[in-house]
């Protein structure tokens, strides 16, 4: 199996170029702040750095474990789907579900490796860069020394090696349900039902968002640190995007239905019914520009709120604190949107890749390539639409309490011209990469011609 | 005499060049007229496939000249061609090509919405009638998921006339469907040629289906070396062990 799985790699290099690129930059990212929580547990590190040290490696390196493992499983999904034909393929010449799932393991482990150990190296440099930084920022004092974090890091590469090997079984497995086919399900209607797990995680997600909102409202006013309020909040609009992104398939078919009288021509008619008939397909690209825009409007929105009403006359202690937050809260929105916006991309040449001889299709029946491109980018157009909508709303499970808890109201007093600009920016990346994702497929189906 | 509906004269085209040039087709020439069904069989390597395409004007040949009722498609530029395509040739595959995410309905109007046609009263009318024409008029509403392999093709044949072309290509229309609902695919083709006018060009290397059509052309080697009337299965079915049998003296005789 597993110089079948080295084959097969050969074979698609380009395939698997959307997981390496994941699972690398997961690993860049997690890496860059891990090291941080060995430096902080070394005898010669002074206490007193001890704790921002663990802060800020454990809380970043957290919520980038979170979203590097979300990137992960959801590309290595993709990636698999991509090849349900051909693990069919296999099936029917006798390959036993086993022996698929242990192929499709094998080939993420191989890849995984290279990607992993490569982002090991390049975090190496970028958590020695980190700690400079915020030694010249002042966090943290110059007597602190990196010592290298060796173990950290090994220890990051362990866990998205076996984050993408438990995606790959997942994946494997779902490919390798059923009865033998080669037949492409290409077709398999999206309308189905919503499984089970998902109603749960986007009920788990709104209830405790809601019970947090309730929470801050009812009794922040009255904390005696500014910053209760904050870490009651700042999470609850990626919560509640991340539950909410869940239910994507049926967030898009919503989302395509109220706005199909504006899809009009040719090109809308199609992209109107691929959307809501095969919901199932481009969720993958809605769930990340859903989580995007919450993360980027909620957190900008909390940052904003809290410069303009942070109380005067606070202890040093104090203020230092704040400079750290703000520190963190300005990288985990950085981060969190560097990373949506590569699963975007991603997301979106997996889905296209997968499409091509649906496009090459489309020309045989005689459309010009730009009523195809048209078709794609009304789909991009309904999934950035939806994704921003919702993002939105999502976001206002952090902005609304924090802002009446700092005595601004349920609608902040300033910067509400931030929110349009980042939903416009992640439309743009939506359109952008679906431009970019179609040009290449086209070019595909006349190579393949 | 009237124009043909397709015509191909010395048709060429090489793949490849100096060394590594292979003609796949080598001055074909062929003529079909309007209102009748044609099969084009050939070994493999014959250049049944590269005819198609260049008919279907989905590829330049190299030499020669592609004629649709008359007009050179070969001197079109690429989106001329494609518009020559969406509205005057209909294309049948053996893998059906049916977009999954539109109904039987949505997937035989398709054509004209791609022509930029509106979906009127009339247009509805006409694609009920060719559902119901090949067998599906109460399958209008489903997706291709829900129809089986014949259903399928039967839907694809009344995609490929919705827009009335001057000719249907089909490419092994039934060569991943089983035999019963195989003739019945074709005896369907056969009776729309025959009671609705159309002109179908079919590819296929099956000489039960070739026995379907009015008459048969044979290539080999990219050229047209016979054409039978009237064409019953065996009788078909010996030229093309004949003609194996001219190929495999030829390979032998190069070597």
């Amino acid at each position: 199996m597993f110089t079948l799985a080295l084959r097969s790699l050969r074979h698609r290099a380009t395939a698997m170029t959307a997981t390496f690129v994941a699972i690398l930059l997961g690993t860049a990212v997690m890496g860059s702040f891990t090291p941080l929580i060995q430096v902080a547990l070394d005898p010669g590190t002074p206490s007193a750095e001890q704790e921002t040290l663990l802060v800020l490696g454990g809380v970043v390196g957290a919520w980038g474990t979170v979203i590097a493992l979300f990137s992960v499983v959801s590309t290595v999904g993709i990636t698999v789907r991509q090849r349900e034909v051909e693990i069919g393929l296999l099936r029917t010449v006798g390959a036993e579900p086993r022996q698929v799932r242990a192929l499709v393991r094998a080939e993420t482990l191989v890849v995984a490796l290279v990607a992993a150990v490569l982002g090991a190296l390049v975090a190496s440099l970028t958590s020695r860069a980190l700690l400079e930084l915020l030694q010249s920022g002042g966090v943290v004092g110059e007597q602190v020394v990196h010592s290298g974090g060796g173990v950290a890091l090994a220890a990051t590469v362990v866990l998205l090696l076996v984050v993408s090997l438990a995606a790959a079984g997942l994946a494997g497995s779902r490919a390798s349900r059923g009865p033998a086919t080669v037949a492409p399900s290409e077709g398999r209607a999206g309308s189905g039902r919503i499984a089970w797990w998902r109603w749960a995680v986007a009920l788990v997600a709104v209830g405790q968002t809601a019970t947090m909102v309730a929470m801050t409202m009812a009794t922040g006013k009255d904390a005696a640190n500014p910053y209760d309020a904050m870490a009651m909040t700042g999470s609850l609009g990626l919560l509640l995007a991340v539950g909410l992104a869940a239910l994507a398939p049926l967030l898009l078919r919503a989302g395509s239905w109220l706005l199909r009288p504006l899809l009009v021509g040719t090109s809308g008619h199609l992209a109107a019914y691929n959307t809501s008939r095969r919901s199932h397909l481009l969720a993958g690209v809605l769930a990340p520009v859903m989580v995007l825009s919450a993360a980027a409007v909620s957190i900008l929105m909390l940052v904003g709120i809290d410069e303009r009403t942070l109380p005067a006359g606070l202890s040093p202690e104090l203020t230092e604190e704040f400079e750290t937050i703000n520190l963190l809260n300005n990288v985990v929105t950085a981060m969190i949107c560097a990373f949506a916006a590569i699963m975007v991309v991603n997301a979106f040449a997996a889905v296209l890749a997968d499409r091509r001889l649906e496009l090459h299709r489309l020309r045989l029946l005689g459309a010009t390539p730009g009523q195809v491109r048209g078709s794609v980018l009304a789909e991009a157009g309904i999934v950035a639409a939806v994704g921003a909508v919702v993002g939105l709303l999502a976001a206002q499970a952090t902005i609304v309490p924090f802002a009446y808890v700092r005595g601004e109201g349920v609608v902040p007093d300033a910067q509400l011209w931030l929110p349009p600009l980042l939903l416009a920016g992640a439309v743009a990346l939506t359109l952008a990469s679906a431009v970019g994702a179609t040009s290449r497929a086209l070019r595909a189906t006349s190579d393949a011609r | 005499m009237t124009t043909p509906a397709l015509e191909v004269v010395g048709l060429t085209r090489i793949y490849g060049t100096g060394a590594a040039a292979v003609p796949a087709l080598n001055g074909l020439d062929l003529a079909c007229a309007p209102g009748t069904f044609t099969a084009v069989m050939g070994p493999s390597g014959s250049g049944k496939s590269t005819f198609l395409t260049c008919a279907g004007a989905l590829e330049q040949p190299t030499e020669g000249r592609v004629l649709i009722a008359g007009q050179d498609v070969t001197e079109l530029s690429e989106a001329r061609r494609t518009r020559m395509r969406r509205e005057r040739i209909g294309f049948v595959f053996q893998g059906f090509h049916l977009l999954p995410y539109l109904t039987a309905e949505q997937n035989v109007a398709l054509p004209l919405r791609l022509a930029g046609r509106r979906i009127d009263a009339a247009a509805r009318r006409r694609i009920r009638e060719l559902l119901d024409r090949v067998g599906l008029g109460d399958r209008a509403g489903h997706l291709p998921t829900q129809l089986s392999g014949g259903q399928q093709q039967r839907v694809a044949i009344a995609r490929a006339l919705v827009t009335g072309p001057d000719i249907v290509l089909a490419d092994e229309p039934t060569g991943a469907l089983d035999s019963h609902t195989a003739a019945s695919v074709l005896a369907l083709l056969r009776s729309l040629v025959h009671e609705l006018g159309a002109t179908v060009v079919m590819v296929t290397h099956d000489p039960v289906a070739a026995a379907y059509a009015d008459s048969v052309v044979f290539l080999v080697d990219g050229r047209a070396v016979g054409r039978m009337e009237n064409p019953v299965a065996e009788a078909v079915a010996g030229q093309m062990a004949h003609l194996d049998e001219l190929t495999a003296r030829t390979e032998r005789e190069m070597v």
